[in-house]
């Protein structure tokens, strides 16, 4: 038998990668020394591991494409930029969890999980290949079932756990299916390579492609809870730990979309007029279902839910416009909205009473009162999310909006526009409740300093992106190398 | 001739028992009908000169998940009545589904991409090629980070189901065995003077 011979692949754009999956097992082995009141130290060992992956990923270099391990990996712009958005997300997500968690069991694998999630993200983001999307999204997808039914003695955690993980996995046969499809016609699972073989495919082929197509962007559409694919989303975000809540509604959906952005524009570019048409309809019915259902929901994390089907639903208009601008909308939402739903759960993780965090809507009333920096807080972030001008979510919208029409889909942007008007109401009614109320329940507020250093750095990155939104534009802008 | 006798008795079968799994309403007939698919599906690598994971489908498959399967099937008091109850509500948009599917995927299958001229048959392979030897240099080389994300993927498996399933809980009694270990005689038993 000869002996094997092969060139060492090129592990430097993996370190960041390398780095968080050593820190996930330290994390993991670490807990076990530690006595039950330092516990914590595993959480800011996470929050750590977030900065240095950070500083490797600047460090390594944003600007150039780098493709590794026999083209199963690959570093560019705008893999770097999401692992960026990913590392805040997780980083916010921990510090919200230090005090949240702190009296459950097995503290050490909550954060492990989380950094073993934060890794799945990662992989995604650099997937050129379905191969690796697969693997990185079971990985990311397996780790938030876990910590979604963390709470073991909760019924309600177990419940979400249980249907988000039967739905998931549904999904994610659905994927299979449709990747197995995309094979089919091609024979490769690399996205450059699926690309140019549909490029010279027959019209026999189209049929194939096409299922396909639905399929993937089907099983894509769950993982970002795109409607009609959301029903796990409202249950999954109430009955979790609020901060892995407020992680879902950012981490996973970054990864996800990014990805879904790679396949589309390096895979299926040759079905970009049946992708947008899908799109469109879908970004209708998400802006309608999320908008319209948010309004009848008491419980504010159910309509943080319904809110972030909405938001991905104006995300689409990006995607759908398919354009350099579009992209880059997509990235700036993005990196808005990762701030203004930080910030809006670090309030309810804030507010908290034994055992129930600030949930209902009429737990808000009369915030102001009680603590007025809080209120003012939380009045930021949701003027943000419902867009109203000069605040950075207006800024987000405004250039999803802009790339659409520019792309020709003017009645989509229109649609769109309307549905703003109706969520900017069940944000508002918020506000009212915090400002116009009587206090109805008194509530013990956690005090730790992380927690409320994270409320005043997003609610000032609200406002300042907001009064000067031109430096993030930019930065997503120049972040495209790599997709267009 | 023959080979194609095989592979028709096998795809069939295997068809056969894949209806039954989603068709018999006792979960425990549904189980063997799995395992018989299984069966069928290693018999299709067999003849794709893939034995080596047509024998991993055997041991691990049948071997290990559906035996698994088994037990949690026997444990979960599963009540048959209760689980027909949403049947026929479901039945008619749930049947358009898999109808509109079905036709869909005979549409794709049929165009003609995946026809034997579209696809051209790679052979039977050399008796001196070996299967897990080519597999293991194949998942060590080009497929090397995906078998490491694997491997991650399957410890956070563990991890998971660890956290999910082991906790303390208050109402039970529990020996604590080192502290049975270290007990001495004297702090059991007092000598006392008569």
């Amino acid at each position: 038998m000869t002996p094997l011979n092969f060139p060492l692949p090129n592990v430097v754009p993996l370190i960041p990668e390398m780095f968080v999956a050593v820190m996930g097992m330290g994390v993991l082995m670490l807990d076990l020394f530690l006595p039950k009141e330092r516990k914590v130290i595993g959480g800011y060992l996470a929050i750590l591991t977030c900065i240095i992956a950070g500083l490797l990923t600047v460090q390594i270099g944003m600007a150039e494409t780098v493709s590794a391990f026999y083209g199963f990996f690959v570093q560019d712009p705008f893999s770097s930029y999401a692992k960026l958005l990913i590392y805040a997300g997780t980083a916010l997500a921990v510090i919200l969890s230090l005090d949240y968690i702190k009296n459950e069991f097995g503290v050490g694998e909550y954060y492990s999980l989380m950094l073993f999630a934060m890794l799945g993200m990662m992989i995604m983001a650099s997937a050129p290949n379905f191969v690796t999307l697969y693997l990185g999204l079971e990985l990311m997808a397996l780790c938030t079932y876990v910590l979604v039914g963390f709470q073991r003695d909760v019924l309600r955690s177990s419940e979400a756990a249980l249907k988000y993980f039967i739905l998931g996995s549904l999904a994610s046969g659905i994927l299979l299916y449709g990747i197995s499809f995309l094979y089919g016609v091609s024979g490769s699972f690399d996205f450059a390579t699926i690309g140019a073989a549909i490029e010279h495919s027959g019209s026999g082929a189209h049929f194939a492609l096409l299922l396909g197509l639905v399929f993937v962007l089907a099983g894509l559409a769950f993982k970002i809870s795109l409607a009609p694919f959301h029903m796990w989303t409202p249950d999954a975000y109430e009955g979790a730990p609020t901060p892995i809540t407020a992680f879902m509604s950012v981490a996973p959906k970054v990864a996800g979309l990014v990805i879904l952005i790679r396949v589309l524009a390096d895979a299926l570019p040759a079905l970009n007029v049946e992708y947008v048409t899908i799109f469109s309809w879908l970004a209708v019915i998400s802006m309608a279902v999320g908008n319209l259902a948010a309004i009848a929901q008491r419980n504010i994390k159910r309509m943080l839910a319904y809110s972030t089907i909405g938001h991905i639903g104006f995300i689409m208009l990006g995607v759908i416009a398919g354009t350099a601008d579009g992209y880059a909308g997509v990235l700036v939402y993005m990196t808005i909205y990762l701030f203004m739903s930080m910030g809006a759960f670090a309030v309810i993780v804030l507010m908290n009473r034994e055992g129930i965090q600030g949930e209902l809507l009429d737990d808000f009333a009369g915030l102001s009162k009680v603590r007025p920096g809080y209120a003012l807080a939380m009045g930021l972030y949701l003027f943000s999310l419902a867009g109203i001008p000069f605040l950075g979510g207006f800024w987000a919208k405004y250039v999803v909006f802009m790339a659409a029409i520019e792309a020709g889909h003017l009645y989509l942007a229109i649609i769109a526009l309307l549905f703003s008007v109706v969520g900017a109401f069940y944000y508002i009614r918020v506000v009212k409740y915090i400002y116009f109320d009587e206090t109805r329940v008194a509530f013990e507020f956690v005090e730790n300093r992380l927690m409320q250093a994270t409320v005043a750095v997003t609610a000032v990155a609200v406002v300042a992106i907001g009064l000067y939104p031109q430096p993030v534009i930019n930065i997503c802008k120049a972040a495209l190398g790599g997709i267009i | 001739m023959l080979e194609l006798a095989f592979f028709y008795m096998f795809a069939g079968l295997a068809v056969v028992s894949a209806l039954g799994v989603v068709l018999t309403s006792n979960t425990i007939h549904s189980v063997m009908f799995l395992i018989f698919c299984f069966f069928n599906a290693a018999g299709l690598f067999f003849l794709l000169d893939a034995e080596f994971i047509g024998i991993i489908l055997i041991l691990i498959y049948v071997g290990a998940v559906m035996v698994l399967f088994m037990f949690v099937v026997m444990m979960l008091e599963v009540n048959f009545a209760k689980l027909r109850e949403g049947m026929l509500q479901y039945l008619p948009l749930g049947g358009m589904i898999a109808l509109a599917l079905f036709i869909e995927i005979i549409a794709a299958t049929g165009s003609g991409v995946f026809s034997p001229e579209g696809i051209p048959d790679p052979g039977h392979a050399a008796q001196s090629v070996n299967n897990t030897v080519e597999i293991g240099k194949l998942l060590y080389t080009r497929y090397l980070l995906g078998f490491e994300i694997a491997a991650i993927i399957l410890l956070v498996a563990l991890v998971g189901s660890i956290v999910l399933t082991l906790r303390t809980r208050k109402d039970v009694k529990y020996q604590n065995i080192s502290r049975q270990v270290n007990v001495r005689p004297e702090d059991r038993m007092h000598k006392v003077k008569m």
